[in-house]
């Protein structure tokens, strides 16, 4: 039987008085695990110790079946690491940089030139890559570091908060981005996020540590699958939502006010598309449509009938947030 | 106020709009590595380009070039002395490098920063120590790039003065057998400098991760060293030898000459300490510094 991919039994890491780690054990099998909890929960410790770059206080951890200790030299050509900070240097060139990082990693001059092209390329940093760095935006800087650990082809990446920073279109990207590097290229990834919200959409697993010992591991597939929440949002204020629930509330769906957006809830299997009424009061029968359909349905004839625009219409599932929380 | 903002968020939403990740899928790498030695190499080279600032933007160039600019300047004039006078006037590499150590230490001061301090500061750390690089290996590769290229800054001058001494010769072939005995000295001076000013230089820079700072205290250093060795001469009974050499400008000029074979009046009245000693001491206060910079490197946190 070949090793688990990360393993800790026991780990604990203190910082003088503080300990950021306790006696923590946990296993963690391939495939993209996200690593959550809150800032200062030990998520960013526990990474350092599994790179070798602090040393555990007492207890063990192993990657791939090295020991983090005795087996360092091993471990670092099987692991890339994205920092949580910065750490591009301005003056340099994204090419020039991560050819250097993978020379660094015992790469041939040459192929080290290819492999930063490629995952420059992969990483969708074109002709920006011959600027000096100091110029990028944060999606930008995000990408390269990003390219910097998968350039000498890891089998692991370990990513501390990787969306730090990023507007939701680049957390949107840098995900997707994330999620085709854990399922296309079988590279596992242990990636870490205070936001449980935006792991669950990548990850097959999630391992929740809370004042550095482990809460809870979830696989995220069983948990989320067939229900879910329909999130709308309207360019109307509040009031205009509030109406808006009710008037889905009157068709029969369950719908509430949150903050700047109205969650619609979507029953789960196939209901007749007669369930739900439409807005002139006719009811259509006949064929059978997937409940989200007649949801989707009642949300655009409601916004229409209001004469309001939707801005977002997103299937969101929030389920494992709320099991989470309910420990 | 409102203007500005609205100005950001163009440019932001023009950002998001450019990088559009597409597909263009990963092939996995089976090719070579060249494991530790190959990372070594590479960060020493690396180091070596930052130091003279090849492929970087002019600014980083300057300081190298104006330290190898006027450094040997006074060598090609001395030279150009020495060939219209038709050899009445002596090459001296002692006279002619000494007061040129001001310009090494700017050298040092101004870029060992660039490696040490800068690697802190731009926390690249981390990239560095999770890939075929130890902490200890990782000193060993900035060292060496610092040390060579300050023994390099070092060596020009002289080598200049070495070639063209045998170059303005009316009998080269001649002057090149005679001249045997000055290619040792030349290199044992550069190797010196070299040395000591890399060593301090790098350990100073490990401490702090301001650049300036670390230019600051380099300097600092070997312009009040000479007041601290002459305090330490007169209350904590220094040796008067020891003093002597550790005097930053008078002990390296007092070197260059005497590895030369050239004299001052100074040295005429009070012989100086030999020359083994002068290369133990500044042997000594290189390797301190180096066992000070492997020390802080493996306690840096990253």
């Amino acid at each position: 039987m070949s090793p688990p991919l990360i393993q800790t039994s026991e780990l604990t890491r203190r910082y003088g008085a503080v300990t950021s780690l306790d006696a923590l054990s946990v296993v963690i099998e391939p495939g993209i695990t996200g690593l959550v909890g809150a800032n200062g929960a030990g998520k960013s410790t526990l990474a350092k110790i599994l790179l070798g770059l602090v040393s555990p206080s007492s207890g063990s951890a192993s990657v791939m079946g090295h020991d983090v200790v005795q087996g360092r030299a091993q471990i670092r050509a099987l692991v890339g690491y994205m920092p949580e900070h910065d750490c591009l240097p301005p003056d340099m060139s994204a090419t020039e940089f991560v050819a250097f990082l993978a020379r660094c990693s015992g790469l041939p001059a040459t192929a080290a030139r290819e492999r930063a092209a490629e995952v420059l390329r992969h990483v969708g940093l074109f002709e920006e890559r011959y600027r000096p760095m100091g110029g990028y935006s944060t999606g930008m800087a995000q990408r390269v570091k990003l390219a910097q650990a998968l350039v000498h082809d890891p089998r692991i990446l370990i990513l501390d908060e990787p969306t730090n920073g990023l507007d939701p279109a680049g957390r949107d990207e840098m995900l997707a981005l994330v999620a085709r590097t854990g399922h296309e290229f079988g590279i596992s990834v242990l990636v870490s996020s205070h936001l449980l919200g935006e792991l669950e959409r990548i990850c097959e697993r999630i391992v929740l540590i809370e004042q550095g010992r482990l809460r809870r591991v979830a696989s995220v597939g069983s948990l989320t699958e067939a229900t879910g929440t329909l999130v709308v949002e309207l360019d109307r204020d509040a009031a205009t939502l509030q109406h808006f629930a009710q008037l889905l509330s009157a068709r029969g769906l369950t719908a509430r006010l949150e903050r700047h957006h109205v969650l619609v809830e979507v029953p789960a299997g196939d209901v007749p598309a007669g369930d739900v009424p439409a807005h002139d009061g006719t009811v259509p029968t006949g064929h059978h449509a997937p409940a989200e359909y007649a949801v989707y349905d009642a949300v655009r004839d409601v916004a229409l009938s209001m004469d309001a625009g939707i801005l977002r219409l997103e299937r969101r599932r929030g389920q494992l947030a709320e099991l989470f929380h309910g420990q | 106020m409102a203007n500005e903002s609205g100005m950001t968020a163009a440019q932001a939403g023009g950002g998001a709009e450019a990088s559009v990740i597409h597909d263009l899928g990963y092939r996995r790498y089976e090719g070579a590595r060249d494991g530790a030695r190959g990372a070594f190499h590479a960060l020493t080279w690396q180091g070596i380009r930052t130091l003279l600032g090849i492929g970087r933007p002019l600014k980083a160039k300057a300081v190298p070039v104006c330290v190898a600019v006027v450094t040997m300047l006074p060598a090609l004039a001395s030279l150009a002395a020495a060939g219209a006078s038709g050899g009445q006037m002596p090459v001296r590499y002692g006279a002619l490098v000494a007061p040129q150590l001001l310009m090494f230490v700017l050298m040092a001061a101004a870029q060992a920063p660039e490696l040490f301090s800068r690697d802190v500061q731009h926390r690249v750390l981390p990239l560095l120590f999770t890939r075929d690089l130890t902490r200890d290996r990782y000193v060993a590769a900035r060292w060496l790039a610092l040390f060579t290229v300050m023994f390099a800054i070092a060596l020009a001058p002289l080598l200049l003065l070495y070639l063209g001494e045998i170059g303005i010769a009316k009998d080269p072939a001649a002057t090149f057998a005679n001249m045997r005995g000055k290619i040792g000295p030349v290199l044992l001076l550069a190797t010196c400098t070299g040395w000591v000013l890399a060593s301090v230089s790098a350990l100073l820079s490990s401490l702090t991760a301001r650049r300036a700072y670390a230019t600051a205290a380099t300097l600092a250093l070997f312009l009040v060293s000479a007041a601290v060795v002459s305090g330490l001469e007169k209350v904590a009974g220094l040796p008067e030898g020891l003093a002597a050499v550790l005097q930053p400008i008078e002990g390296y000029r007092t070197l260059a000459l005497q590895l030369f074979g050239e004299t001052s009046r100074a040295m005429e009245l009070t012989p100086p300490p030999a020359v083994w000693i002068y290369l133990a001491s500044y042997g000594g206060i290189g390797a301190l510094a180096i066992a000070g910079l492997v020390w802080r490197v493996r306690r840096l946190s990253v």
